[in-house]
């Protein structure tokens, strides 16, 4: 349990954003209401055998990297070369893109963190970031070269666990920075960006660790993409900038997108001592699973009992924000909205859907859209849900079956809840929430620093 | 093929591996060791020696990649006698 009067702020954000050179060029572009959504030319090659080739892609140029190509797998990206000079060769001989993005991110966020070399090598500095996938991109050359070429095992190299492996960017985070506190990945698909950053607070709340780097990644993979594309959940018919409808009457599908999110955090009371300047103060975490047995329909009741379990830990709960896992699939975000405003009323506060303008980046969705919420504290500003242009007038199909305990008032009655535009206000405080296959919930409230 | 032929090819393998210092390629011979004398990590031995694969156009037994040592000369000797197998 967590130590009483500890608290825990976070102090630094980085990471990978899809046409975006850094952080502020993110920052620009979302809050000025911009797009990231391309279509994606790799996707494209392959029309004939994909339905969307929409995404909110990253090239290695685009992240000053570039990939080195043997002669005899001319698409098996062997290392990369950094250039902009951030992460040595021996760290990215052992990386796959997202774990070179997870190190970036990491070295970006420390560097905001303002922590010394001492305090980032020290004991009581943990390492909690993954992906949601697995090492697509190496794997599928790596297992080609073999099973359809015929090759030694040898001939991908002897970096294809390390490249490829659950935990590949904690590991190759841990060895670049060199901290010597925990160093371990939680996994929970399109949550599993703020459940690392959730399993992170926890360890300093609990009193195990000081500092944490923590977040999520997803290399950019055509192989993730196909994934989906094969399960006819992705977007399809609209132009790039407007495939991303999240509670649009006329949404069909998420935009698969890629990305790298990672923060800092630290314990509170070390953190304003020496001065550090707080981003935000993460107030609670909370996570559950629907327990209802079904790997992908969302469940109101799961995401009810989510809500209470978040509301129990921060007495007066009220936040200005609530920043929603909000896909664009068709049923999912209707049952999102209703269980928020079942929760929180009808009144008092916006919803904000960033993967309106960015898409889905899987298991980077929880930690960018963490750092959207921070950007949305300090600004004070809420984002625009773009694309959300009609919502449905009508209730929903789930909404008129027997055993339904929600709302029915139908999605059109909320739409002042849901701005278009961006919206500037006082923001203090926000509540991030995100979901996953099988039925893994997770909620964070954070507050502003007062 | 001479053997400083071969050396000098097994330098241009190691000039596109990224983790080897280009600047302790300068003085190479049959006695450097991969390991102690570039500095290299262990790891790296078998990239070497897949890629030397692919250079020379000859593939190795997996029992002598077992028993290679980590001097320029162990992978020299391996490439003759892969060579000279595959002539044979």
């Amino acid at each position: 349990m967590g130590v009483p009067g500890r608290k825990v702020a976070v102090v630094g954000m980085g990471g990978v954003f899809p046409g975006c050179e850094n952080l502020g060029a993110f920052n620009e572009k979302m809050f000025t209401g911009k797009s990231l959504i391309r279509e994606w030319p790799a996707a494209a090659v392959y029309h004939k055998q994909i339905r969307s080739v929409v995404s909110g892609y990253i090239t290695e140029e685009e992240s000053g990297l570039e990939a080195i190509y043997p002669t005899s797998l001319s698409d098996y990206p062997e290392t990369y070369i950094d250039h902009r000079g951030r992460v040595p060769d021996i760290n990215l001989s052992t990386a796959d893109l997202g774990s070179i993005w997870a190190m970036t991110g990491s070295l970006e966020s420390i560097k905001m963190a303002g922590w010394t070399n001492a305090e980032t090598e020290s004991e009581q500095t943990g390492v909690v970031v993954a992906s949601g996938g697995g090492g697509n991109v190496i794997s599928r050359h790596a297992w080609h070269a073999f099973f359809e070429m015929g090759k030694k095992s040898r001939i991908a190299g002897s970096h294809t666990v390390d490249r490829t492996m659950s935990y590949r960017e904690a590991a190759n985070i841990s060895c670049l920075i060199k901290n010597k506190g925990v160093c371990e990945s939680i996994i929970s698909a399109c949550a599993t960006g703020l459940g690392n950053i959730g399993y992170a607070y926890r360890l300093i709340k609990f009193g195990l660790q000081d500092r944490v780097i923590a977040g999520g990644v997803e290399g950019t993979a055509l192989e993730t993409f196909i994934g989906f594309d094969a399960m006819q959940v992705l977007s399809k018919g609209f132009s790039p900038a407007e495939s991303s409808r999240p509670f649009d009457l006329h949404r069909n599908g998420f935009v698969c997108s890629f990305g790298a999110g990672i923060v800092a955090l630290e314990e509170y009371e070390m953190a304003k001592a020496r001065g550090a300047k707080i981003y935000a103060v993460i107030d609670e975490y909370f996570n559950n699973s629907d327990g209802d047995g079904n790997m992908f329909y969302p469940s109101y009741e799961g995401q009810r009992r989510l809500w209470k379990g978040l509301v129990n830990g921060v007495p007066g709960i009220k936040p200005d924000v609530v920043k929603v896992h909000g896909t664009a699939t068709p049923v999912g975000d209707i049952i999102e909205l209703i269980s928020v405003a079942d929760t929180l009323g009808d009144e008092g506060y916006h919803i904000s859907a960033p993967k309106s303008q960015f898409g889905h980046m899987l298991g980077a969705a929880g930690s960018v859209e963490f750092i959207a919420a921070l950007l949305m504290l300090e600004n004070q500003q809420v984002l625009p849900c773009i694309n959300s242009d009609t919502l449905n007038p009508e209730l929903e199909g789930f909404q008129m079956k027997e055993g339904w305990k929600g709302s029915m008032k139908p999605a059109e009655a909320y739409r002042h809840l849901i701005p278009q535009e961006t919206v500037t206000k006082e923001i203090n405080q926000i509540v991030c929430l995100n979901y996953g296959f099988g039925g893994t919930n997770s909620a964070m409230a954070i507050s502003k620093d007062n | 093929m001479e053997r400083q032929e071969i050396v000098d090819e097994i330098i241009e393998v190691l000039r596109t591996v990224r983790t080897v210092d280009p600047s302790r390629l300068e003085n190479v011979t049959e006695e450097t060791d991969f390991l102690t004398d570039m500095n290299m990590p262990s790891t790296e031995l078998i990239n070497i020696a897949a890629k030397v694969e692919q250079k020379f156009d000859v593939e190795f037994e997996d029992d002598d990649i077992d028993s290679l040592g980590s001097t320029v000369k162990d992978v020299v000797d391996l490439i003759i006698k892969a060579k000279a197998r595959g002539v044979s």
